[in-house]
């Protein structure tokens, strides 16, 4: 991270003040923002890089080991007000330092990046110590991220099918058959009366740090918070190709997937994905129904191994897409930083493709400010253990 | 020496101890015929913290009787620990940690009796509790816990850090709400700074290589210092006044360490009123009074003195 460039740029702050930023937003609960972020916090000292665009608001990306790669979309329209102005060339540059901001992002032009330690935006965050979704038990935190909807939406969770494309539909629909104002009182204050943070962020363009004014209510406290941003570094791509797919489950609640990772005991060091098309099990039940699993999760460690058996049941597994039987490995301690993630979000897809690339995919809604859900998702992409690479 | 004495009001004796044992395994008691002086000055001390804290006798004991033959004071050195425990065998309601600061009657013990005793020629503070039990019947729960009664001499040496005249005070926010801030700041770094003005403003913030943040208050009350009204050193004080008032902007600010500040926070569980004072670049005072600020039964006073370091 070249700080340098920083400190350069900061020297001349005086000289662009009047520039417009390239970033303004705004929200009145930090607490969802902050979720999307913990969810990819693999460690302490991470620090993150994040991508700003227009249309697709902010993509914070966490690497670990070159092999782990955390995304965590946060789209617009979570927050109230998100104005991005594309940075004009000839205002980043000084002389010797164009070069170096156009080799940062060849591809795109109009989006912005910078690096920054999350576990530091994280704690700014959370500075009243509201920032937090309460940690209650699985079926009553569903309920605090539905906050804001219709009563019906409980028995409407399940009934599209498709991941993204329904989801995007279905709030669609639910928007305009909302009573909204009461919802969105709701929202603003909070049905009960707890309080919330409300976070106001801006981002100069490079060198600027990222500053965040925080505050409960009007006539509380309020935290400024500047955090240093570093020039953005390559990170790994892990692009997945769609074609390759071998396995594809989606797991119509995350929890049938959360409650299985945390059952495993944190010392195991492998866990292993095997799966058999549908057509393959059916044939060699009941005969051999424990060589051929549909799905199954091994884990194994030192002290022993782990299996856990998925049924062939919608209720379960949403979608169940096989092509050939497969076992592929991860090193758990990589799988297992995904829990913070399964945590916070209602619906997991699973992809596994040829080379043995893992794509993690979880839904988690966030209630809009102007009433609705806004599906937003977190990725974990890992590359498979060396071990089985036949 | 005699020294014997009806602790009437457990729940605040307990809370003024939990404040204090956070601070140090071992305190002074300075026992007087009016108050009772609480007092840890370990140099050992995380950042330096002290405490010096007043109670008045009357707002904690009745029956109050001492006797000896250094003017009617009896200082004892003792562990806070096990002052701690022995008050909260006396009241429910000190133990329950989730009762707020008000005065509640002991709830489980009608009477706690504290004295001076001597047993197998260790001197000790003997506390003695009768009660019902929840059964019904009698009870007598007795603690005792040894002290080392300080010669005066030693006492004599005993001295309260020297401060120059605060150059602002503030009344503080709620300490339980600030200390939720200042715990986050902790994680971000070591040096807290405290900046205070004559116009309400408060503010504490960090700043690193990485992160600056700051948390302001406005409007908190500056109160007049009735120190200041007395006018120890006549004129020369208000030549200071008028030279300090024209600019209630001007932040007066000092750097302290976190973690003794968060020591200092810790007396939110005795707190009603705590007012700061900020001796620039010097130290910083916290006046923590124990109930209402109209009684003053007592005031706990924290000194940290300055971080001297160039980070920032």
């Amino acid at each position: 991270m070249s700080q340098t460039q920083s400190q350069i740029m900061s020297q001349q702050s005086e000289v662009e003040e009047e520039a417009k930023p390239v970033l303004t937003a705004s929200v009145h609960d930090v607490r969802y923002f902050s979720a999307l972020l913990k969810g990819i916090n693999l460690s302490n000292s991470n620090h993150a890089s994040v991508t700003l665009t227009r249309e697709g608001g902010m993509i914070v990306i966490v690497e670990e080991g070159r092999t782990l790669l955390a995304t965590s979309y946060i789209y617009p329209d979570h927050f109230d007000a998100w104005d991005y102005t594309i940075p004009e060339p000839t205002r980043v540059l000084s002389s010797q330092l164009s070069d170096l901001s156009k080799a940062d992002d060849p591809e795109d032009d109009r989006s912005t990046s910078f690096e920054i330690p999350l576990n530091t935006l994280i704690e700014c965050l959370n500075i009243f110590g509201t920032a937090n979704l309460s940690a209650a038990t699985s079926s009553a935190k569903t309920k605090k991220w539905r906050r804001g909807e219709d009563e019906s939406d409980n028995e409407r969770g399940g009934d599209n099918e498709d991941n993204r494309g329904g989801g995007r539909g279905r709030h669609r629909q639910r928007e305009s058959s909302n009573a909204p104002n009461n919802s969105r009182l709701e929202q603003y204050f909070g049905a009960n009366h707890e309080k919330r943070t409300s976070m106001r962020l801006s981002y100069g363009g490079s060198g600027y740090p990222l500053t965040l004014l925080l505050a409960e209510d009007s006539t509380g406290p309020t935290t400024t918070c500047e955090i240093t941003t570093y020039d953005p570094e390559p990170m790994i791509e892990l692009p997945f190709d769609g074609d390759q797919t071998v396995l594809k489950i989606i797991f119509k609640s995350s929890s049938w997937l959360r409650e299985a990772l945390s059952e495993l005991d944190p010392s195991c060091d492998k866990i292993t994905f095997i799966s058999n098309p549908a057509d393959d099990v059916r044939r060699a039940q009941p005969r051999n129904a424990a060589t051929k699993p549909l799905f199954r999760i091994l884990a194994t460690g030192s002290f022993g191994s782990t299996e856990m058996d998925y049924p062939n049941d919608r209720e379960v597994l949403e979608t169940f897409e096989c092509t050939h039987p497969i076992s592929v490995s991860y090193r758990f301690g990589h799988i297992n930083k995904t829990l913070r993630a399964l945590q916070s979000s209602t619906k997991t897809s699973l992809r596994i493709e040829e080379e043995g690339l893992l794509s993690l995919q979880f839904l988690v809604p966030v209630p809009k400010p102007r009433g609705g859900m806004s599906q937003s998702f977190i990725e974990f992409r890992c590359l498979a253990l060396d071990d089985n690479a036949e | 020496m005699r020294f014997r004495a009806n602790i009437e009001n457990a729940p605040i004796f307990f809370r003024i101890i939990q404040a204090v044992e956070k601070l140090q395994k071992k305190c002074i008691i300075k026992f007087t015929e009016a108050e009772m002086h609480i007092i840890c000055n370990d140099d050992a001390n995380e950042g330096g913290i002290q405490v010096w804290s007043v109670v008045k006798v009357d707002s904690i004991f009745t029956a109050y009787r001492i006797q000896s033959n250094a003017n009617n004071q009896i200082t004892m050195a003792i562990s806070t620990e096990a002052l701690l425990s022995a008050l909260k065998s006396s009241s429910s309601s000190a133990a329950s940690a989730t009762v707020a600061a008000t005065v509640l009657p002991a709830y489980d013990a009608d009477e706690v009796v504290m004295k001076l005793a001597k047993k197998n020629d260790q001197a000790v503070l003997s506390f003695e509790m009768f009660g019902i039990s929840r059964t019904g019947r009698r009870v007598r729960v007795a603690h005792d816990v040894r002290i080392d009664v300080m010669r005066p001499a030693d006492v004599e040496k005993l001295r309260e850090p020297l401060c120059p005249e605060p150059d602002v005070h503030i009344l503080l926010p709620p300490l339980q709400k600030l200390r939720t801030i200042v715990e986050r700041l902790r994680a971000l770094s070591d040096v807290l700074a405290i900046r205070v003005n004559n116009n309400g403003k408060l503010q504490v913030s960090v700043s690193t290589d990485s992160v600056k943040v700051e948390t302001q208050w406005t409007g908190c009350p500056n109160p007049p210092m009735a120190r200041d009204a007395q006018a120890q050193e006549g004129e020369g004080d208000e030549i200071q006044d008028a030279v300090d008032k024209p600019d209630p902007d001007k932040m007066f600010s000092v750097l302290v360490s976190i973690r003794s500040f968060l020591k200092f926070l810790n007396s939110h569980v005795v707190s009603t009123t705590t007012i700061a004072c900020i001796c620039q670049n010097h130290c910083a005072i916290l006046y923590v009074y124990i109930g209402e600020v109209a009684d003053a039964g007592g005031v706990l006073t924290f000194y940290i003195p300055t971080v001297l370091d160039g980070d920032d």
